[in-house]
């Protein structure tokens, strides 16, 4: 009994070890990634959507696309992340899906790795559209 | 078989797959605390995971949800387009690890369940939450070139 309570201690440390690994690195890459920069078409003023996907992506397909059709009328723009590798190296997306929030003027305001609902999706876009208003009432 | 040539997979038999290796290495964990030979069913693990990865129709638990489940109506199909390379790239994750595992299973008791724990782990996340880290680890070796990656798209949804 004594090796499974040993070996139950250890996987939980590996576990407890990996979680916080994962939850530094992507605060540390959320937090590099927020105020970057992507191209967008001149003229917007509505935030969108970057959303980083891959062929590969099961969750993207069945979690995270029913999600992005439920934001209606934002654009979301679909980004490869394996064949688009300098923008996602740029957004630090390491893992999929990944979402961007990104201002009308394409300014990333909003970083979510993994799957992001969208309840959440469409409060970050309100903040993002808040923003912008401020934005223009004070220029 | 859990795919067709059109980039179909059928999740619930992934679903199945994932219980029966949480199921599995609980069983081989809790028993072995009575019954020290029922730790032979972690290598056995190993060997079900990698046959299936090279040979979907020897995979147990697939076949089981394909023969038994599914035709019975016991367990619902949920079939969605999606690549079925990620999936047996992280089974055969699982059946490397449950191999190392079994082979440290007789001198270094603690390792060997401690790695069969994880596996059981990795798979109860997927089964829970839907999050595949091996599939993720594969998109990883996708990007850094050491997995062939297949074309995708890039425009607006």
């Amino acid at each position: 009994m004594a090796t499974q309570l040993w070996a139950l201690a250890a996987a939980g440390a590996v576990v407890l070890v990996a979680a916080g690994l994962e939850l530094w690195r992507s605060r540390h890459a959320r937090a590099r990634a927020v105020g970057l920069t992507a191209p967008t078409t001149a003229g917007d003023i509505e935030p969108y959507i970057l959303y980083f996907t891959g062929e590969n992506c099961s969750v993207c397909r069945t979690h995270q696309e029913p999600a992005l059709a439920k934001l209606a009328g934002v654009r979301i723009d679909k980004v490869d992340a394996i064949a688009e590798r300098e923008l996602s190296d740029r957004f630090h997306v390491y893992t999929l899906p990944t979402t961007v929030v990104m201002s009308g003027e394409g300014k990333s305001l909003n970083v979510n790795y993994g799957y992001a609902p969208a309840t959440k999706l469409e409060r970050q876009l309100a903040d993002a559209r808040g923003a912008n208003l401020r934005v223009s009432a004070t220029a | 078989m859990a795919t067709s040539p059109r980039g179909v997979v059928d999740h619930s038999a992934l679903k199945v797959n994932q219980t029966g290796i949480v199921a599995t290495v609980l069983v081989a964990f809790i028993g072995s605390a009575f019954f020290k030979p029922a730790l032979v069913l972690i290598p056995l693990l190993a060997v079900v995971l990698l046959l299936g990865t090279f040979a979907p129709q020897l995979a147990l638990f697939k076949q089981l949800y394909f023969k038994v489940l599914k035709p019975r109506g016991i367990v619902r199909p949920r079939v969605v387009q999606d690549r079925p390379e990620p999936h047996n790239f992280a089974q055969g994750l699982g059946g490397v690890f449950l191999v190392v595992s079994s082979a440290v299973l007789l001198p270094l008791p603690v390792v060997g369940l401690a790695l069969a724990l994880l596996v059981a782990v990795l798979a109860f996340i997927n089964l829970a939450f839907g999050y595949c880290v091996g599939c993720q680890i594969y998109f990883q070796l996708g990007r850094a070139g050491f997995i062939k990656a297949t074309p995708g798209t890039t425009g607006t949804v």
